[in-house]
Parts: structure tokens; sequence; C-alpha cells
């Protein structure tokens, strides 16, 4: 299938992206989120906490390595926020432990890429990179205290499960979409990142 | 009930097994076994490797605090455990084993929240919290700010992080310098030899605007993405990071906002002293600031030495002694392991 490509301007902008993406995710929906610290992926899971209305703050789960939101609305799923950071990279799936809750949960797993894939034959993948870092020019750091440097975020419907649903004009009605000679690049540089 | 109640305390939220013996507010034994080592052998922590490392440590732990404290086990008070938040499997492992204890002792068990731990542990340092405190609390997991004016009944929080903990962000930024596990420490150890340059990086969460709605929240995230685009530039520039000075800018931007936020909160809640608990409390710039600001508007700054504020059993018994010396109602025995345990609930 094809990866959807966007790009979004601020931390707001992202954390939208997350939103809307909500509003396609079921119950068993495995969402696999992969980029560099600060490149995004609390933020995306903001936005998808608040879009599923869920109990509780989403925060960093790095330290408690997976945090369960309860739903608070009759028919939508929990949240399941996993975050594999603190795991490091010779780890059984099963340490993860989230495989009891995976059926009545929309599950996200922050640094999940190589660990995760085995929850679910249909997923999404979602790759965030800071746009300056994309684009090799990083000089405009101090400037810019909010941290409203833009992301290149693709993602990337892996399974059946995906196949027909609308992702891009679900994900970008507003957000402009990247320009395809942009978006091969970003996809090759992503591609030499792995 | 006596005044000065003996308990054991168990502490085993994270990669801690500890156990602790207290009477009253004086600490008889600390015992600790950390699990740390055994995930560095995995490259990281394994949940699994946990519950299983506190499994193993848990009834040495209880018999060398035994021995320490010179205790026999049946003339104990009750017996205190952390029952949330932190990681639940190794929350499990602590309940089980603080139930089988009370249950063969015939003892009361109190299930606690482990950030009201941190608070009354600072009364075997410095003796009775006044009625009225705010605690920072700052961890690998935890940016806390709280008003407690009873530690074993009113607790109540004023501001938490909306993204990364405070010691978080210290072990992200330590791996982006280059710098080892846990961050905290090393970050602390460079700034001493920085400040050569001073990189005015970003507070999060203090513009007017974002103090109208979290006045006492914490945000790390931006601060540790702003490190990473700082150092990532000068790496594609091709120049050497200078590692001590980006330390320092980091440090002192978490410190400022922590003890900022700290003193505000204080001065807001007419509070007069501030408990400073947690990992991140061993930081030597956070204490120098934290006294610097609190007393231009005398507020007392209590932060327990170091061993205190990581996390420990003794914590766990100062705050079970506390709640047996005020004649608090124990847990029922089916007393569970609340990994999102709210801060509002002292015993489960």
């Amino acid at each position: 299938m094809v990866p959807v490509q966007l790009r979004t301007r601020s931390a707001e902008q992202t954390a939208e992206v997350g939103r809307r993406l909500a509003a396609l995710l079921e119950p068993g929906d495995v969402v696999i989120l992969a980029g560099g610290l600060g490149a995004g992926k609390t933020t995306l899971t903001q936005g998808i906490g608040a879009g599923l209305e869920v109990r509780g703050e989403v925060t960093s789960p790095t330290f408690v390595i997976s945090r369960v939101h309860p739903a608070q609305q009759p028919g939508r799923p929990s949240l399941v926020h996993v975050d594999a950071y603190r795991l490091g990279g010779r780890v059984e799936l099963d340490d993860l432990d989230v495989d009891a809750f995976i059926d009545d949960a929309v599950t996200v797993v922050e640094w999940g890429e190589g660990v995760a894939e085995p929850l679910a034959a249909d997923r999404l993948h979602v790759h965030l990179v800071r746009a300056a870092a994309a684009s090799g020019r990083d000089e405009q750091v101090l400037d810019d205290p909010d941290g409203q440097e833009g992301r290149l975020i693709t993602v990337t419907p892996v399974g059946s499960r995906w196949g027909g649903v609308p992702l891009r004009s679900a994900l970008a009605p507003e957000t402009s979409s990247v320009a395809p000679e942009t978006a091969q690049t970003v996809q090759e540089r992503n591609a030499a990142r792995l | 009930m006596a005044d000065d109640p003996l308990v054991v305390g168990i502490e085993t939220s994270c990669d801690e097994t500890g156990v602790g013996i207290v009477q009253g507010n004086t600490l008889l034994a600390d015992a600790i076994a950390s699990s740390v080592e055994e995930h560095a052998r995995f490259g990281g922590v394994v949940p699994e490797v946990a519950s299983r490392a506190h499994l193993e440590a848990m009834v040495p732990m209880i018999e060398r605090a035994s021995a320490e404290a010179d205790v026999a086990l049946d003339d104990v008070d009750a017996i205190a455990v952390t029952a949330g938040p932190g990681l639940a499997g190794a929350l499990l492992v602590g309940v089980a084993a603080a139930k089988a204890l009370a249950l063969s002792l015939g003892k009361p068990l109190y299930g606690v929240n482990h950030l009201s731990a941190h608070v009354a542990v600072d009364q075997l340092e410095h003796g009775p919290l006044p009625e009225r405190c705010v605690a920072l609390l700052v961890s690998g997991g935890h940016s806390s700010l709280l008003l407690v004016d009873d530690v074993t009944a009113a607790v109540e929080p004023l501001g938490a992080t909306i993204d990364d903990a405070a010691g978080e962000a210290f072990d992200k930024v330590a791996r982006l310098l280059g710098l080892p596990f846990p961050g905290g420490p090393h970050i602390d150890n460079a700034a001493r030899e920085g400040g050569h340059i001073t990189l005015d990086f970003p507070r999060g969460l203090t513009s007017n605007r974002d103090l109208e709605r979290h006045r006492f929240d914490f945000s790390f995230s931006g601060l540790k993405t702003a490190v990473a685009r700082w150092v990532e530039a000068r790496e594609q520039r091709g120049e050497p990071v200078p590692v001590a000075d980006v330390a320092a800018s980091f440090q002192e931007a978490v410190c400022d906002v922590l003890t900022r936020k700290a003193v505000d909160a204080c001065r807001a809640t007419g509070a007069g002293h501030l408990v400073i608990g947690g990992g991140v409390a061993a930081n030597s710039r956070l204490r120098v600031l934290a006294e610097e600001r609190a007393a231009r508007h005398q507020i007392k700054v209590r932060v327990p030495r170091p061993a205190l504020c990581t996390d420990n059993g003794a914590m766990v018994a100062a705050l079970g002694s506390e709640l047996v010396r005020r004649g608090r109602e124990p847990s029922a025995w089916d007393l569970p392991a609340d990994s999102s345990m709210p801060v509002t609930t002292v015993v489960a």
C-alpha cells in the first residue's frame, strides 16, 4: 500500500494528525511509531488520545514502559501507550506484556520498529522526522523556543485491514502535502537511516 | 498504638527492591538490591527481568533489613508496601510479598502511594513535616508539584509534566551527548566543567500564554528537542560538541524551571516549606538554585540525603509509620497493585 506523507508546521499540527488518525482507529489496531529523540512521537500519541477521548494525561511512557488509558466513550477503544526505548534491542515481544489488551484497545508503540511488528499482521507504521534534520539544514536552533520546527510524517499501512481506507484524505485535508520530489528525497533519507 | 510505630516498608515500583524498617521517625534499616546491572546485560530494562529480580531479591532484603535493624519481624506493628504507581509486574511482587508477610505475622497491611512515600521520607531526616508544604518530586518517571497538608490523607496535585519527566530528559540528553546511563549524575559532573559558553535553551511552559493554563505544569520535551537539534547542527558542520557546556546549559534550563515553579507554588499556597524528593533531587545545581530562590521569600527547603531521595523501602516504612501513628485504616486483603494510582490516593 502507498505511504501517505504529510508535513506539519507545529506541535499542534502534529497532534492534529494524531487526532485525525484516531477517527480511523478501531479496537485491535496497532500503530508503530519511529523517529529519533524529539521527533514528535509522544505529541502524535497525545493527539490520538485526545481523538479517542480516553482517560488520563498522555505523557511519555518511557519510564513505565506501558500505560493504559481506559475508554470514556461507549463503543470507543481504550489506548495502550507503549514505549520500547528502555527495552534496548534484544527483547522478546512477550516482554512487552501488551498482548493481554490488544483486542479491545488501540495499541501505540513508540520506538516499536523491529520489536512490535509480530503484535499484528495489520498495522500502521508512522515515521516522524524533524523537517530541518531531513533537509540537512538546522541552523536556527535557538530562535525557536517553542520547538515549532516542522515535521515530516510518513504513514505506511500494512495488511488488508487498511485496504481501501482513505488515509490521505482523512489525515491531510488541510495540512500541506509534501511535493512528490521532496517526498522521494525524504523517503530515500529515511531508508538510509534505517 | 505507640507514638513511634515499628513498621516494615517494601518498595518494588521500578528497578530497586527496597525493604526498610523505621520506628517513628527513626531509620533502623534500609536494604536495597538493584536490578540495574542485570538490565545493563540486556541493554535495557526488561519488565520480566525486573519482576524476576524483585522476586529473587525480596526474601534476602527482608532478612538483611531485619538483621540490620536487629528487629524480629514478630515485633513490628505493621507492613507497608508501594501499591502504585509504577511498573505493573514489579509492583505485584512487592504487594504479594507484603500480603504474605502481613498475613503470616497477623499484622495490618498498608498499600501506599509511591509519591506520598517520597514526601514522608523527609521525616526521617528533618523530623515531622510542617502542616502545609509543597513537594517537588522529580525522578525518571515523575515530575510533580504537590500541595501536602497531611501526608497521610491530604495530598493535592498542583501540576505535573505534560510530556517527559525531568529525570527522563536527563537520561535522553545524556545519550545525545554520549554520556552513560543514568544520565543525571553524569550530566551534573560534566556541567561542573562547563559554562564557558551559555546556550539559551528553551524553558517549557513559562510564557505568559502557557502560564494561564499550565502555571505549575512542566514540559521538557521541547528542551530535549532543542538540545538534539543543536548537537546535530554542530555534528553536521563537522564541529566538536562542547559536551560540558551543553550539559551545563541543559541542566540550568531544567533547574531554572523546576525551582521557579516550585517557589511560585509555595507563594501561591502560602506554604513555608518546600520538600524536594526523587532521584533528580540529588542534582547539585537544583539544590543550590532551590535554596537561593526559596530564601528570597523566606521559604525553607528540605531535601533528604541522596540515598533517601531515590527509591527505597525506608520511605514506604516512614509513611506506614505515620499512618499507624495517626490511626488510619489499613488496606483490605484484596489490595491490588495499581500501576496508575492517582496521587490523591495515599492508602489504597
